[in-house]
């Protein structure tokens, strides 16, 4: 009978760390996520949050709006979180790691992060991959431009761009200055070649509002993320994309993170999990041409075609020292709005 | 003559006490929040904030013309709405009162419109009536009456446009008000006695209505210089008001601090506008 028992202590012991996984059941709890609206929001809704309800009876609620808006809530809230998964940018996410808001990230805790390709989970986990390319007037520019190409007398005054402080902002500044010869630790040289094409036609609020304009020839170009805008791109005839080779685009990452401290932690790690899954990044480059960080996706050639998904594409990409860049966010702000807006 | 009961003390504090508890818990214990942060500052190249008293974000906005720029034109532009609310609510509030009979309380109701269905949506709505492709110039160009497009929008213009469409109500209703108190026969003996229409305006019409024009323009120029989303779309980044200024510290830079002065700048011209119209009020109370 004592050995009965003691086999029965010893496989009860031996089940003990599977136990949670079998009995973990998170009805009546919910996970908060912060995110874009849109096509993000839906292929999360459809390839994250609907199983992660399915497998663990939880709930998740989808907060909208721009990584500014969740970045500021997560530092108001810093003793107090009430948001458990947030999307960053790139240049974000070290500096949310840096000053505590967020977990680092950890392939013990996310399996899935293991795939994602090396050296890429920087501050939060890798997401997506995305360049900063040009959108262009075929009718102003009848061969794909080069970026030296927007600095011709004849377009001055007819860019466009995102509001800044934004990755298309500061891009297009590193840009500038690799123009100029220098990078993007010579602000002042950034400055003074970016002011060179004139005050903006218009500072974006949304894609409709500039690829209006562009399709219609009162915009010559725009420096944009290639994902929304490859996906865009066939309601516009009149609109091309291009990734210029030198210097080649600026990489942007779309990272995924997770709160510290937030209250459901481990829905929080699962929901990540799910995110950076084969499936999900599938979807996403399928749908929204948004490259994906999993290596273990795999692309038709024509799929392939449209995203960033490999090592050696991201290699010869312009990759900015964001941390740099994101300590300068206070000044050139000031500096941007004066110098390039202010004109 | 009807009585006030009488009402203790305990009951009044009872009563009061939800929507005081409210009020210092949403909005005054944040607005001292605000304050505080205002004497502040930031970490350089970081969003953490250093809890030391400093007057740095006040004198760089006094120093940096920029931001006085900022304000400068959120002053005027708030000043020019008002008097274009003002031009525009004149003659079709009093249309309203004295000529629309039946359906008065519909125009009334169409006059609040803007002012229920939020400021987003109709301002996207102007952007495609105002963009260089969209009707107006549309409309223009058809008739042949202009070759290129006229420029309505990221400039003063558009901005204009869309805060007297948004504001126009906060003008209509007190002078709706206020001109159903005169007697239409004041209107009347002022010309039997010779006076022109002008005459009839400047003199009779014009200072019996300055309680209204006086609450009016108090709340369409406070309105406009707090303003944020219709100068942020309309104005296309190339109008730079104090509003805009705040949110692109708060929400982009995270310069909270730097934000906070910013808005207590604006609060304080809010409390300036309002002062000076309370000594107006006050002055137009003891002449009457």
């Amino acid at each position: 009978m004592k050995r009965i028992a003691c086999y029965a202590a010893l496989t009860a012991v031996s089940l003990f760390p599977c136990l949670p996984a079998l009995a973990q059941d998170y009805s009546g709890r919910t996970l908060v996520v912060g995110t874009w609206g849109g096509d993000i929001e839906r292929l999360l809704r459809e390839h994250v949050a609907g199983p992660l309800e399915t497998k663990t009876g939880a709930k998740v609620e989808f907060l909208l709006g721009g990584s500014g808006d969740r970045m500021s809530k997560m530092v108001a809230e810093r003793n107090n979180p009430t948001m458990d998964v947030t999307f960053q940018n790139i240049y974000e996410a070290p500096a949310a790691l840096k000053e505590g808001l967020v977990v680092a990230p950890d392939a013990a805790l996310v399996p899935t992060a293991a795939n994602v390709w090396a050296g890429m989970n920087d501050g939060c986990y890798a997401m997506s991959l995305v360049g900063l390319g040009i959108a262009y007037s075929k009718a102003l520019f009848p061969e794909a431009p080069e970026w030296a190409d927007l600095w011709k007398a004849e377009f001055k005054g007819k860019m466009a761009y995102a509001p800044y402080p934004s990755s298309e902002g500061d891009g297009m500044l590193a840009v500038a200055a690799r123009i100029a010869g220098v990078n993007e630790h010579d602000p002042d040289a950034a400055f003074a070649k970016l002011a060179e094409l004139g005050a903006p036609v218009l500072s974006y609020s949304s894609l409709d509002e500039v690829f209006t304009l562009m399709d219609a020839g009162e915009i010559a170009a725009a420096p944009m993320i290639s994902g929304y805008v490859l996906s865009n791109l066939g309601n516009y005839e009149g609109i091309g994309f291009v990734f210029p080779k030198d210097p080649g685009p600026v990489l942007v990452r779309d990272m995924v993170c997770q709160v510290a401290n937030s209250p459901e932690p481990e829905l929080a790690q699962m929901f990540i999990d799910l995110a950076l899954s084969v499936e999900t990044q599938t979807a996403y480059a399928k749908e929204l041409n948004f490259g994906p960080t999993n290596s273990k996706v795999e692309l038709t050639e024509e799929e392939a075609g449209r995203v960033i998904n490999t090592p050696e594409e991201v290699a010869s990409l312009l990759q900015l020292d964001w941390s740099y860049v994101i300590e300068q966010r206070s000044d050139w702000t000031d500096r941007w709005n004066k110098q390039i807006l202010g004109q | 003559m009807k009585q006030t009961p009488d009402i203790k003390p305990t009951a009044t504090a009872l009563l009061v006490a939800p929507a005081a508890i409210l009020m210092f818990g949403v909005f005054v214990l944040p607005f001292l929040f605000l304050v505080v942060l205002s004497f502040w500052s930031q970490v350089p190249g970081s969003v953490g904030i250093v809890p030391g008293f400093t007057l740095a974000n006040y004198a760089r906005i006094i120093g940096d013309g920029y931001y006085l720029g900022g304000l400068w034109t959120t002053l005027w532009l708030s000043g020019l709405v008002t008097l274009l609310c003002l031009v525009l609510a004149l003659p079709l509030a009093r249309w309203i009162v004295l000529y629309a009979k039946r359906s008065k309380g519909l125009l009334i109701g169409l006059c609040i419109l803007p002012l229920v269905c939020g400021a987003l949506l109709p301002t996207l709505g102007l952007v495609n009536l105002l963009s260089p492709l969209g009707f107006i110039n549309g409309a223009l160009k058809s008739m042949g009456l202009i070759k290129t497009s006229l420029p309505l929008l990221g400039n003063i213009a558009g901005v204009s446009i869309g805060l007297v469409q948004a504001f126009l109500p906060l003008m209509i209703l007190p002078l709706i008000s206020t001109i159903e108190r005169i007697p239409h026969d004041y209107e009347k003996a002022a010309m039997s006695l010779g006076a022109t229409r002008l005459v009839v305006w400047r003199r009779v019409l014009l200072p019996l209505m300055l309680p209204g024009i006086v609450a009016g323009s108090l709340l369409v120029f406070c309105a406009s210089l707090t303003a944020f989303v219709t100068p942020q779309i309309l104005g296309q980044g190339k109008v730079v008001t104090f509003a805009s200024l705040a949110y692109q510290q708060a929400a982009m830079v995270l310069d909270w601090p730097f934000a906070s002065a910013l808005g207590m700048v604006m609060l304080l011209f809010l409390a300036l506008a309002g002062l000076l119209g309370a000594l107006v009020s006050r002055g137009l109370g003891r002449r009457t």
